[in-house]
């Protein structure tokens, strides 16, 4: 609340005041209570259900909360409001599989209990034969839900609270998740079509296409395709053409540096999953020799020097960034406006104590630094770090997004998330908590997502695709319908999906099948509207503006080996040369900052091309939070009419006129005589966009604090006042 | 994490030698006869000039370099790019080119050698050859100037010198050296004083003015009155107010004792659904009980034509001028980032030292206040009075961003400079102490316009579709202000106004018939040379950057408000004393001293009713302002789209956002920052500019389509 308020800040916890009795809504309730039900999807099983719950909104005001049905099923929690929706409400990015008022299992975040005025989180262990007054639950995807049970029958509310419980709490095994019965009961896709989309990398063939198109020279190990190497590695990969096949078997699948990416000029990104620490010294000795006998064939790639960047020492670990997310994210987790009012005083500082933002920024700006040494200085670079699976995905990533404007659009973006991440062995299920079984927890892809936002937002004609497709990204891993999420390495999806033949086909859909959640239109949403594709004549002129690489910073004494000839002696040279390196790296000096700050200042100095190289600015006010994604289900902080949506829709209505004016100087142009078509007819529903648009976009208006003061203690509420809009804003749905 | 290097320096002192050098020097430069030369103000004399110099662009002009020519002169910075085009002889002088900046404007000169930074100052010495040359200013702007190895190395010193002893910071009285130096010549008076004024827009010097805006917004039962039209009621009041048409002149005069500065409520504005919103200073006076008639006509003017009346008292929790100046100086500290701090500031630092420096804050309180204000106002049939100590800092910002909230004529250009003609210029804020031009009202600097104008940043980026003026626009009014050339800013009053400026305008009085200016001139008035106001945006910015002040495709006019006939036809008659209602820190209340006239002693037949008012407003306040919030609320899941409801933005810490483009972008630029945001012109500018080539291509189409098939039929 705003400092200037005079008393009464902190206002008691609301409690619920019903004006309605259950008795008064019992008569007229029954009738159609029985036939309203969610549109449960295929596979779907009700547990259990209660009538008569109450969902109560967030601002202390009766007249929003609804009476209705609550359902648990194994996919979801639903409510469905005994109040007929109106009909004409238009929902331009409605969630095909679960609707505003359901909650999927797997979304939960946390769930809390109000015992006599008490908040209690409850948790699986504590199972309470008391049930609470109102539960209160925390979505994964920012939304608060608080149903009350007081006006339900007494077993009834009993035995919802349980199976919610139980079924959302409690560790359970993988077979269980909603996936599996889903997959069972739908049809597959046929293949065809998702070859034309996104790369999945889960053939030889795929990864072969990849290292072509990056004109990489690496060798392709298909050892690994019945996972007799390692689990934790992809069917397929490529290694250093100098590592023999026997170092591959030595230490299951880990300290082999597995190719990423290559640099047009033929230098690579590596990443590796670091040795156990052994105490005796004899074994210290082996692992030394292996990893020595490792660094030396990545250096023979392309005959580069190479350095190694351990990222467990650089950047925050696993748990550190878990603890940091869960304190940033209470900023967005509200049960009632009063509490964010008090946030409101302290909102900057709260946020920076949360460190989320400055690991963000640490994030970035380590691969900055691996960048930075791929263009500037031609190195090789591994990425080290313990499992080799969850800040090497980060890095290696972000990296990728920022030197190949492949990645940026919207098929090279999902090909990497599933070439680094599904393939690179991220522990999704964990990391996300989807079974309840482990306290590994740590939003680790979210982190990666926010990384690519605040490139997005700071080069957004460089992407194809726009900010509400990461957001809807961040929300479709708590959906446990995907496969992309499901698995924690491609070994175990293998496994499962091969066991059961006999039980028909399984067929869990990846969640790059967006049909399966929004309409054509909706996923018109994904695309960024000012990005432009980079024309042919554009390439050919790139082309042949780009000089052939030259490798003056690396080893520049060092041609390319003839035949026997020096061939000791380049060997030596390079030994020399790369020990120096080596070992100059491992230090991340002041120089080295330096030399990064320079890169940057250099890359700033040139003209900004978005179909080359983006770096991000790091500045203080230049990391920023991601609104969409965290404020977007909160009214008070939703600009009706106004805000960055506006600009949107402008530019979408001006997007849309050059398109139609395009086609018709086409058509003057090309068949000069024939003027019979007429031009395309608009559909424009006058949707009254707030700023969270496309999210929440028709949730029932009640403004009640335009202004945050205290005068909602006092008689006269300025709540009232009513936040209209006055702007005649309308959406052009065609243009997607 | 990626910025500049730390820079530490330290001035020394010496005798430069310099000085005689830059003497020898100084006449070389009006031979002219380079290809690059300065289209100069008539009257202005170069210093001193460096070839080969290249200046970093900001990311508004697209980043990167731009060779050309450093000039310094009496008056400004002077850049001219290698390749630009003739000036045309003809044209009218513009004080600053795009890439000038004027001296006043600097603050620092900071100069970067190779292994060192040093900042200059008149009386220190250059020790080495600088290679980079950056000018801190007063608006948040940093330009930096690069040196090439082809510059003459006696060059880059001497302007360097130049500058540094030109520029002269901080010293009282500087400022008329300065306004000489630019307006000083025969030729610039001449071509001053036969420019035309603005007629577009509404001075409010005149009768004619204010009687338009009350036509305009639909107010009825107010006149104009010239009473202190010889500034004899009131010497900071401007000549002409709007006051009720029941009290007379005559009746007025014994008014003016009883307010802070003779500032008698005055009427501002109409709001469209029967209120009306006024403006005065604290009470000061506080003997009523000898005339009865002085109380009568105190309360006619307090509750102007309405039964009820709210007094918003701004001075409780609203930031006070020093607040406001303490604030700007921290945002100053952070934004520019000082360069005699040796540690900049931690990026993870950023979000919290922003919260310190309270900035944001003021803008929300104020912000909020209008708010409140705009609310009241919707519910017509009251009078809302906004009560300040002095009525002439945070009444002025409340005042008119209610009406920017409310009117959407006051969010065109003409309509927005007519504002702050009405509320800031006439109405008597103290422009020239708290821009503190002079260098000796220290005390009382106070960047009020400035927070203003934030806070009208702040309505335009969260309701951008609704301005028809420009971000760019506020920008250019934002640096406008700290060049000292503007007559605008350079008085305290009207009254100090008219003394700079001899002439005044004819005038009207419905007293006393037409008349000439009433005021001698004062003494050293021939000597000054004739400021311009800073609405001649043609003498400052070139047509480029002028037309960037609009928006492309502005919101449509709406057409004015039917009138619902609802104002009170004022049932005066009724002698009962209408209710007044205080609102302050967000509350309603009603203390019995708030017209001190209620509350006096003596037997008075105000007094005898006043009893049985305040036990009745004792109890909650406006019943039927509490009804119509609650219906209003009853209503509000379908948002009307009535352009006259006002703009209510949002001011949770997350809504309100920083005015990047003005405070970062020096230290952006510093950095070379290519802010990614911005690029070369607006997304939505491009767009339409897209969407217009596209429709002249069509149209060349189908004419040479046109006459083909014209020529086709002829041919057959």
């Amino acid at each position: 609340m705003f400092s200037l308020g005079s008393g009464g800040a902190k206002s008691p916890k609301p409690s619920f005041v019903s004006y309605v009795t259950p008795e008064e809504i019992k008569p007229e309730g029954e009738g159609h209570l029985q036939e309203r039900s969610p549109e449960f999807l295929p596979g779907e099983v009700v547990f259990c259900s209660a009538k008569h719950i109450l969902k109560c909104s967030q601002d202390e005001d009766s007249e929003c909360s609804v009476f209705g049905t609550l359902f648990c099923t194994n996919f979801r929690v639903s409510f469905v409001s005994d109040a007929i929706p109106p009909e004409d409400t238009v929902q331009p990015f409605k969630n095909k599989l679960y609707g505003e008022n359901d909650i999927p299992l797997s979304c939960v975040d946390q769930i809390y209990g109000d015992y006599d005025e008490k908040k209690k989180l409850i948790t699986s262990s504590q199972m309470m034969n008391k049930y609470p007054s109102k539960i209160i639950i925390y979505c994964k995807d920012l939304r608060v839900f608080q149903f009350s049970l007081l006006h339900a029958k007494d077993e009834t509310a009993k035995k919802i609270f349980q199976g919610i419980i139980r079924h959302i709490l409690e560790p359970k095994s993988l077979k269980c998740v909603f996936a599996f019965s889903y997959g069972e009961t739908t049809v597959s896709v046929p293949d065809v079509q998702r070859k034309q989309t996104t790369v999945m990398f889960d053939t030889a063939a795929d990864w072969l296409d990849e290292m072509k198109r990056t004109k990489g020279g690496c060798k392709l190990v298909k050892d690994n395709e019945d996972f007799g190497i390692s689990e934790k590695l992809p069917q397929f990969f490529f290694v250093p053409t100098h590592v023999e096949n026997e170092d591959l078997v030595k230490y299951q699948g880990k300290g082999i540096p597995i190719w990423c990416w290559s640099h047009h000029t033929g230098c690579a990104l590596f990443k590796m999953a670091s040795l156990p620490v052994v105490q005796e010294e004899s074994n210290a000795k082996v692992q030394k020799a292996y990893m020595e006998r490792m660094l030396n064939a990545v250096a023979q790639n392309h005959l580069y020097s190479v350095k190694t960047e351990d990222l467990s020492e650089t950047l925050p670990n696993i748990q550190d960034i878990q603890q940091s997310y869960s304190k940033f994210k209470q900023n967005f987790l509200i049960d009632s406006m009063a509490e964010f009012w008090v946030s409101d005083v302290k909102w900057f500082s709260t946020l920076e104590t949360s460190r989320w933002l400055s690991i963000i920024r640490q994030c970035l700006h380590k691969a900055v630094e691996v960048v930075e040494s791929l263009e500037q200085e031609n190195t090789n670079i591994v990425l080290i770090e313990k499992g080799g699976s969850d800040l090497c995905c980060v890095i290696s990533s972000l990296v990728q997004l920022m030197l190949d404007p492949y990645y940026r659009t919207l098929i090279g973006f999902q090909s990497l998330v599933q070439k680094e991440w599904v393939e690179g062995g991220h522990n999704f299920p964990e990391r996300g908590n989807l079974l309840h079984q482990s306290d590994k927890e740590s939003p680790v892809f979210l982190l990666f997502l926010e990384c690519v936002w605040q490139l997005l937002q700071q080069h957004s004609p460089g992407f194809q695709f726009s900010e509400t497709y990461l957001t809807v990204l961040s929300d479709s891993i708590n959906v446990a319908v995907f496969s992309t999420f499901l698995f924690s390495t491609p070994c175990q999806k293998a496994s499962i999906m091969k066991t059961e033949p006999d039980r028909g086909a399984l067929n869990i859909p990846p969640v790059w099948e967006w049909s399966l959640q929004f309409d054509c239109k909706a996923q018109g949403f994904f695309i960024n509207l000012l990005y432009r594709a980079k024309s042919k004549q554009e390439k050919a002129l790139r082309k042949a503006q780009r000089p052939k690489y030259t490798r003056q910073l690396s080893l520049p004494s060092t041609p390319p080996p003839k035949k026997g000839f020096f061939k000791e002696e380049t060997e030596n040279l390079k030994k020399m040369l790369r020990g120096k390196r080596i070992s100059r790296w491992m230090q991340l000096s002041d120089s080295a900052q330096a030399s990064v700050r320079e890169f940057y200042a250099a890359w700033q100095r040139k003209p900004l091309d978005y179909h080359g190289l983006l770096l991000p600015c790091l500045d203080g006010p230049a990391v920023r939070l991601w609104t969409q994604r965290y404020l977007r289900w909160i009214p008070e902080v939703q600009i009706l009419g106004g805000g960055d949506v506006a600009l949107m829709n402008k530019m979408a209505t001006l997007v849309q006129e050059v398109q139609e004016l395009c086609k018709e100087v086409d058509r003057q142009v090309c068949q000069a005589d024939s003027c019979l078509e007429n031009p395309m007819v608009f559909l424009r529903s006058s949707v009254h966009l707030s700023s969270s648009f496309p999210f929440a976009a028709n949730r029932m208006w009640s403004f009640r604090p335009a202004i945050p003061t205290s005068i909602g203690d006092h008689q006269m509420d300025m709540g009232q006042l009513a936040i209209r809009d006055d702007e005649d804003t309308e959406t052009t749905t065609d243009v997607f | 994490m990626l910025t500049g290097t730390k820079s530490f320096f330290r001035a020394r002192q010496s005798v430069p030698d310099v000085k005689d050098r830059m003497l020898r020097y100084g006449g070389l430069d009006m031979e002219g006869k380079e290809p690059v030369s300065l289209h100069i103000l008539p009257g202005e004399c170069i210093l001193q000039r460096a070839t080969l110099v290249r200046k970093k662009l900001s990311a508004r002009e697209g980043g990167g370099w731009l060779s050309g020519t450093l000039f310094c002169t009496h008056f400004r910075v002077a850049f001219v790019p290698k390749d630009s085009p003739k000036h045309d002889e003809n044209a009218d002088p513009v004080f600053l080119e795009d890439h000038d900046v004027a001296l006043a404007t600097i603050e620092k000169v900071v100069a970067v050698g190779p292994s060192r930074t040093k900042l200059v100052t008149a009386n220190s010495a250059l020790k080495f050859i600088p290679e980079e040359l950056l000018l801190y200013c007063k608006d948040f702007q940093v330009f930096c100037f690069l040196f090439d190895r082809l510059t003459p190395e006696t060059q880059v010193v001497e302007i360097t010198c130049a500058i540094a002893r030109a520029y002269q910071p901080l010293r009282p009285r500087a400022v008329l050296a300065f306004q000489n130096s630019a307006v000083g010549s025969v030729e610039m008076k001449q071509f001053l004083s036969n420019r035309q004024r603005d007629a577009s827009m509404s001075w409010f010097e005149a009768p004619a003015n204010w009687e338009a805006e009350l036509k305009r917004t639909g107010a009825v039962g107010w006149r104009v009155s010239g009473i202190n039209e010889r500034f004899e009621m009131a010497s900071s009041l401007p000549r002409f107010n709007v006051v009720p048409k029941k009290v007379l002149d005559t009746e007025l005069k014994n008014t003016f004792a009883h307010f802070n500065d003779g500032r008698i409520p005055r009427w501002c504005w109409h709001h469209h659904s029967g209120a009306d919103l006024l403006r005065m200073a604290a009470f000061q006076s506080d003997i009523y009980h000898e005339r009865d008639d002085v109380s009568r006509n105190l309360e006619a003017l307090v509750f102007g034509g309405h039964r009820q009346c709210v007094v918003v008292e701004l001075a409780e929790d609203m930031p006070t001028p020093a607040d406001i100046h303490l604030a700007r100086t921290r945002l100053r500290a952070l934004c520019l980032g000082d360069v005699s701090m040796p540690v900049s500031l931690p990026d993870d630092k950023w979000l919290s030292t922003l919260e310190g420096t309270r900035w944001l804050d003021h803008v929300r309180i104020c912000l909020r206040k209008a708010v409140e204000v705009s609310c009241l106002l919707r519910e017509g049939h009251l009078t809302v009075i906004l009560q300040e100590a002095d009525d002439r800092d945070l009444n002025c910002i409340v005042s008119s961003l209610v009406q920017v909230m409310c009117d959407p004529h006051c969010r065109t250009v003409a309509g927005f400079q007519g504002l702050v003609q009405k509320e800031w210029v006439m109405a008597g804020h103290r422009f020239l102490s708290r821009f503190n031009y002079h260098r000796c009202h220290d005390k009382e600097e106070a960047p009020v316009f400035l927070l203003f104008l934030d806070c009208v940043w702040q309505l335009w980026a969260q309701f951008p579709s609704q301005f028809e003026l420009t971000a760019d626009y506020l920008l250019a009014l934002h640096d406008s202000t700290h060049l000292p050339l503007f007559n605008t800013f350079l008085s305290n009053c009207e009254l100090e106004r008219n003394r700079h400026t001899k002439h005044l305008p004819q005038c009207y009085t419905p007293v006393n018939g037409w008349r000439e200016g009433l005021l001698p001139p004062s003494p050293h008035g021939s000597l000054d040379p004739p400021l311009p106001p800073v609405w001649d945006w043609a003498l400052q910015y070139s047509p480029q950057r002028r037309a960037c002040f609009t928006q492309p495709g502005p919101p449509t006019a709406p057409h004015p408000p039917a009138l619902n006939g609802k104002f009170n036809t004022n049932k005066s008659t009724d002698r009962t004393p209408g209710s007044v209602f205080l609102l302050s820190r967000g509350t309603f209340s009603c203390p019995l001293q708030l017209l001190p006239w209620r509350g006096g002693v003596g037997p008075t037949p105000s007094r005898k009713s006043h009893r049985r008012a305040p036990s009745t407003e004792e109890s909650p306040p406006p019943e039927h302002l509490l009804r119509a919030w609650t219906l209003s609320e009853a209503s509000a899941p379908v948002p009307h789209q009535d352009p006259w409801d006002p703009l209510l933005p949002l001011l949770l810490a997350p809504c309100v956002g920083l005015w990047k483009e003005c405070y970062l972008r020096g230290a952006l630029q510093a950095r070379a920052f290519c802010h990614p945001e911005v690029t070369s012109c607006h997304p939505v500018e491009r767009l339409s500019q897209e969407v217009r080539q596209l429709g002249d291509e069509l149209d060349l189409v189908s004419a040479i389509k046109g006459t083909r098939s014209g020529g086709e039929q002829v041919v057959q």
